[in-house]
């Protein structure tokens, strides 16, 4: 370790100069420690660069299903070019699996994907004889055909007139003329649910109709007749609610008059309201169901609108990796502002960088919201806070918001547009929680909707998560960390209700948790809780039996985290065993991609992210690089002692050596 | 009481720094503000200069730690009448004018709390760094002929009668043991002790009075040189960040630099010590300053990381133990203190010397062989103490609760009092009145509660930012409110008995 830390001078001036490999002569005398730094820096570097290019890479990977959708709104909107539709649909082949099915991002063979994945490859072109269509197909029909995918699949099939549009959930228009505050109100929908709602209402209520290709061999019949879909779960209330919605499209054929225009007119009202600066909705796909209201309501396509939702959608795409090679993805969002925040503090971690951290500081201030926003409705907080995208400018992401926070943080510079910033995040904090103690991410209530509680099929996709679920938990730990370092402690009863809430779940759940999500919990706790107490003592051992023989939590990014919470709860003295044992895998683990994959760095790292409604999970492929190099690079600064005081057990450095 | 045959005659003041006199009519223990504050109304009140105080204090010079500053007119108008207050303004003491409330860094419009709006009081207070406070006041009472100031004494003891028993109630104090410089340990005897050595009293301790404090967090302190406050002569409470900062003026250098004091309430558990203190300050409070005091703030945060840790003191509520004993009174924060928050421990310690040297002018003309301050007087005494000083730490508990905002009641209650505040001219008058000690009617305590706790409901239904802000959000901040105000009947309660309690019903 001590040669390690003789050798620091001549790391930092290799990596100051962009080498990401340990090539030059003066790197040859690196330890396996230094070295690792040295490698996932030029990781995190290359990471940078790929999410600033002309093409940036997509660092919030969903699955197949926005990219299918894009490709078949292009019958309709013509705007995608020759190389961007042979691109997306290159990934969408090279996505699909042997046995002819899609996957989702947890690798559960999914019906709704597949039926997109099949449908995009023919409207683009290809020949339904294909072999891997064929396959394609056979499985849709084994799982008992498109009747049993999910909303978006039925809602495509309607729109290329392929089934009625009573397969999709009636939305009683006059819904819309009750004031917000009502449980029963559009409005009281998840963000990303009011979007999709609002959409599908619009274009359900005109029959829209775009020439597609039907894809009628998705479907099952019976004696030669479609097999309509139940549209509620089973039992009593599920029946009354089937007739229930059937009385209200009966009653669509009656005259409705001016209640019924007037509810129209207030849905598009909020529809071309809820348009952000960028031109987007709330994420990707509100926006493609938007554009689509739009246009079937009669904008053309040179309406500004359309022409900025579709530059919204274009800067959603990004690059992917699929099967070695590099194809193009239809992202959920433009450019995230969480991933850009942490991963501009970890590439400048080491670096006395000023300008760049100025710049990344400068970047994330000038994303701060400044309107008032949905999210205010029900939390009593002045505008402030961060949106999920760069220049989203209506919609509260508390996720980015505690990126952001800890981004600023991490920067020495104290400016007054920073402590502002600070301030009015920590209000914006403190109003988004939830009476039960959680959090919520972009608006109160988003997670438990009075109206998924009727017995519908779709129900839970009004909610956005749910109320327990561990996307949930991750971001009510990353608040109450947050919340720490802005000086509120377990002494507040909000920050108190918070604590119990992740114990509750805690003790409820745990046992399904992923290692990371573990870790941020402990991190939580480290935060708030003295060493002493229970609770934390009780999640702490939790995920110390986690490590495995190896030392690894599993996969590097697990035990990057777990590393990283490790050193937290210990802030001073020398790493426990298990941080050593932890970090000496790692070392292991870079040295080995570093081999393994030299052409493709970083790729092979990937983190499950909570995502938005029919893409519930995102993966994130930068994640890996960005926490092993912070783990490491904190591994290495509580390992490094004073010159001048060489107390250090001497088996230290030759622990990590081997 | 009156004095013994065998007892020595009132000596001749000693001829040195370490020469006791065999007896003396007052030993006060402390000569903090309160001690030489009494050491010079006592030889103000002894016109016929027949008496002997001595002051003992741990300290030759000033004790390190940093302490209250503020004072507020009520405790001017003592200061001025005992003389210092010439002295003090050429020290460097700051003419204050009363206290700016800011519910949140961003609000444009603070609540003003002045002191000249407050009928028949003097129309400042006045401020001055603790230490320059201290030393200007020892310097001016030990030129008293009939007070010895003799430091650094350390009380190790208090001599009762009957010697063994260690309950107040039972026993008499007649003296103290002290222990001073090489060790040398003397026992002083005298008609009455004061215990005036603050929050921690060892004089408490010896005589066996119960000690009920109770640790409410910390306090830190730190000096900026004219600080960009929009109301420099007002204290300036500044709330909606982790615990609530004041900021004050403490010294007006001669070349017209206005110092603050800057304090920072911190919890009980403290989450930063020692040198980490700085950027933990820097990194959580700081940003809930107005923008331009922040950065002067952050610059001087940043200075003294450099110099060594921020200065920081316990503080403590005490709850007001009995004021006096055969031979003892406690003044100052010995008998009683709470959160500073309310800046009104020192008036109260000033008040305590004012009242006591009342009594002691009262009896001017006994003669030199009985004791000065005899039983009767200090139950006068004790009936006065009595009067404000519930009063005083119900308000400041009260006051710190909501300020602190650590519940969903408190905040709501501070939503109440802020409503209450900008509900009018007179509401702000009254409140104040209260605060600073200049009102103490029981009716007006009562009214100033009932008022407070009505705009409970109107404050809390209505939220500041939200549109549609959930009925059962609303209703939840209401109970809170509502139920923390409840718990303070009692309180409110007791304030009320201790002002119209008959003087016969004290003990």
């Amino acid at each position: 370790m001590t040669a390690m830390l003789d050798d620091a001078t001549s790391t930092t001036r290799a990596s100051r100069a962009g080498t990401a490999r340990p090539s030059t002569p003066a790197d040859t005398r690196l330890s396996p420690l230094e070295a690792a730094i040295a490698r996932s820096r030029g990781w995190c570097q290359e990471w940078w660069a790929r999410i600033h290019g002309p093409t940036p890479w997509l660092v919030a990977v969903p699955d197949i299903g926005p990219t299918c959708e894009v490709l078949l709104a292009d019958a309709l909107f013509h705007d995608l070019s020759d190389e961007e539709r042979e691109g997306m649909l290159a990934w969408v082949r090279a996505e699909q699996h042997e046995d002819g099915g899609w996957r989702n991002l947890d690798g559960e063979l999914d019906l709704s994907l597949t039926c997109l994945g099949y449908w995009a490859r023919i409207q683009g072109g290809e020949d339904p004889q294909t072999p891997a269509l064929v396959r394609a197909l056979r499985l849709i029909h084994e799982l008992g055909g498109a009747r049993k995918a999910n909303l978006t699949v039925r809602l495509w099939l309607a729109l290329a007139d392929t089934v009625p549009w009573s397969w999709i959930p009636a939305v009683p228009a006059e819904l819309y003329l009750l004031p917000e505050f009502l449980p029963l109100s559009p409005a009281r929908l998840s963000p990303w649910a009011r979007q999709m709602v609002n959409a599908f209402h619009l274009m359900a209520e005109s029959k829209a109709r775009i020439h597609l290709y039907p894809a009628r061999e998705l479907l099952l019949l019976r004696d030669g007749e479609l097999i309509p879909p139940r549209l509620t779960s089973p039992g009593l209330a599920g029946d009354m609610l089937q007739a229930f919605d059937q009385s209200i499209k009966l009653t669509r054929a009656l005259p409705r008059g001016v209640v019924h225009r007037r509810s129209l007119n207030q849905a598009m009202i909020w529809l071309e309201g809820s348009q952000q600066r960028h031109g987007g909705w709330f994420s990707a796909r509100p926006t493609l169901y938007s554009l689509l209201a739009l246009r079937v309501a009669g904008a053309h396509s040179n309406d500004p609108r359309l022409v900025r939702g579709l530059a919204y959608l274009r800067r959603a795409r990004g690059q992917v990796e699929a099967g070695g090679a590099v194809h193009l993805a239809q992202g959920l969002s433009d450019r995230p502002l969480a991933k850009v925040a942490r991963l501009g503090r970890v590439v400048n971690l080491e670096q006395d960088d000023h300008e760049t951290g100025e710049a990344l500081r400068t970047r994330v201030l000038a994303a701060e919201l400044a309107h008032a926003g949905p999210w205010q409705r029900r939390a009593d907080a002045p505008v402030g806070g961060w949106p999920n995208e760069e220049r989203g400018h209506r919609h509260l992401d508390l996720r980015a918001t505690c990126s952001v926070l800890a981004t600023l943080r991490s920067e020495p510079a104290r400016t007054p547009a920073v402590r502002a910033s600070l301030r009015r995040a920590a209000e914006v904090l403190l109003a988004m929680q939830e009476r039960d103690g959680s959090f919520a991410r972009f608006e109160r209530g988003e997670s438990d909707v009075p109206l998924s509680r009727l017995p519908w099929r779709d129900a839970d996709q009004l909610n956005l998560g749910a109320p327990r679920d561990s996307g949930k938990v991750v971001l009510t730990a990353m608040v109450i960390r947050e919340l720490a370092s802005l000086g509120w402690r377990r002494e507040d009863d909000r920050v108190a209700r918070g604590l119990d809430w992740l114990f509750n779940a805690f003790e409820h759940e745990a046992h399904g948790w992923s290692v990371s999500t573990l870790a941020g919990v402990v991190r939580a706790f480290a935060a708030q809780l003295p060493p002493t107490d229970e609770r934390r003592a009780a999640a702490e051992q939790a995920l110390r039996k986690r490590q495995w023989e190896d030392g690894s939590f599993g996969d590097e990014l697990s035990t990057a985290r777990a590393l990283i919470t490790l050193l937290e709860l210990q802030p001073r003295g020398v790493p426990c065993v298990q941080c050593e044992r932890a970090a000496r895998q790692l070392v292991g683990r870079v040295g080995l991609l570093a081999r393994e994959r030299a052409s493709v760095p970083g790729a092979s790292f990937s983190a499950p992210l909570p995502g938005y409604g029919l893409s519930p999970r995102l993966r994130d492929p930068g994640a890996g690089v960005r926490d092993l190099h912070l783990a490491l690079v904190r591994f290495a600064e509580r390992t490094r002692k004073p010159k001048s005081k060489p107390t250090e057990p001497a088996n230290r450095d030759a622990t990590l050596r081997d | 009481m009156p004095r013994s045959a065998t007892d020595p005659a009132p000596a001749s003041a000693p001829s040195s720094e370490t020469d006791f006199a065999a007896r003396y009519d007052v030993i006060i223990v402390g000569a903090g503000v309160a001690g030489c504050a009494l050491a010079q109304a006592l030889a103000q009140a002894d016109v016929e200069g027949r008496r002997s105080i001595l002051v003992l204090d741990l300290h030759r010079e000033v004790s390190p730690r940093f302490s209250g500053e503020f004072i507020h007119p009520r405790g001017a108008t003592v200061l001025d009448a005992l003389g210092f207050m010439p002295a003090l303004l050429e020290a460097g003491a700051v003419e204050v004018d009363g206290f700016v409330v800011r519910e949140h860094a961003d609000t444009d419009e603070p609540v003003r709390l002045d002191y000249a709006s407050v009928p028949n009081e003097r129309a400042r207070g006045v401020s001055v760094h603790h230490k320059r406070l201290v030393r200007c006041m020892r310097q001016l009472a030990a030129e008293n002929p009939q007070v010895s100031l003799r430091t650094p004494w350390r009380v190790t003891d208090v001599l009762t009668q009957p010697a063994k028993a260690r309950n107040a109630r039972d026993a008499r104090i007649w003296g103290v043991v002290a222990k001073g410089p090489g060790g040398r340990v003397v026992e002083l005897r005298a008609d009455l002790v004061v215990a005036a050595d603050g929050k921690a009293s060892s004089v408490r301790k010896f005589a066996g009075i119960p000690d009920a404090r109770r640790n409410l967090g910390f306090t830190a302190g730190l000096e900026v040189a004219d600080a960009a406050q929009s109301n420099p002569l007002h204290a300036n409470v500044y709330l909606g960040g982790p615990g609530p900062m004041l900021c004050y003026p403490i010294i007006r250098e001669a070349d017209g630099t206005l110092v603050s004091r800057l304090t920072f309430d911190l919890p009980k558990d403290l989450p930063a010590k020692g040198r980490e203190l700085a950027p933990y300050l820097l990194e959580t409070f700081v940003p809930h300053l107005p923008e331009r005091l922040a950065g002067q703030v952050a610059a001087a945060l940043e200075a003294q990381a450099a110099l060594g840790p921020v200065e920081m003191a316990p503080t403590f509520d005490l709850p007001a133990p009995p004021a006096t004993a055969p031979g003892l009174a406690l003044v100052g924060d010995a008998a009683g203190c709470s959160h500073p928050i309310t800046a009104s421990g020192m008036t109260m310690g000033l008040l305590d010397a004012h009242y006591l040297a009342l009594e002691a002018s009262r009896r001017a003309s006994v003669a030199a062989d009985e004791a000065w301050l005899d039983d009767r007087a200090l139950r006068n005494f004790r009936v006065e103490h009595e009067r404000y000083v519930p009063t005083r730490q119900a308000l400041a508990d009260a006051i710190f609760e909501a300020f602190r905002g650590e519940d969903n009641g408190a905040r709501g209650i501070r939503r109440a009092l802020f409503h209450y505040w900008r509900s009018g001219e007179r509401q702000r008058v009254r409140s104040l009145a209260l605060l600073s000690c200049a009102e103490r009617r029981p009716h007006v305590f009562l009214s100033e509660y009932l008022k407070t706790a009505r705009h409970v409901v109107g404050s809390n239904m209505t939220p500041r930012h939200a549109e549609h802000f959930p009925v059962r959000d609303r209703l939840r901040q209401v109970h809170g409110a509502v139920g923390l105000a409840g718990t303070k009947v009692g309180l409110v309660a007791s304030v009320a008995w201790s002002q119209l309690r008959p003087t016969w019903l004290t003990a």
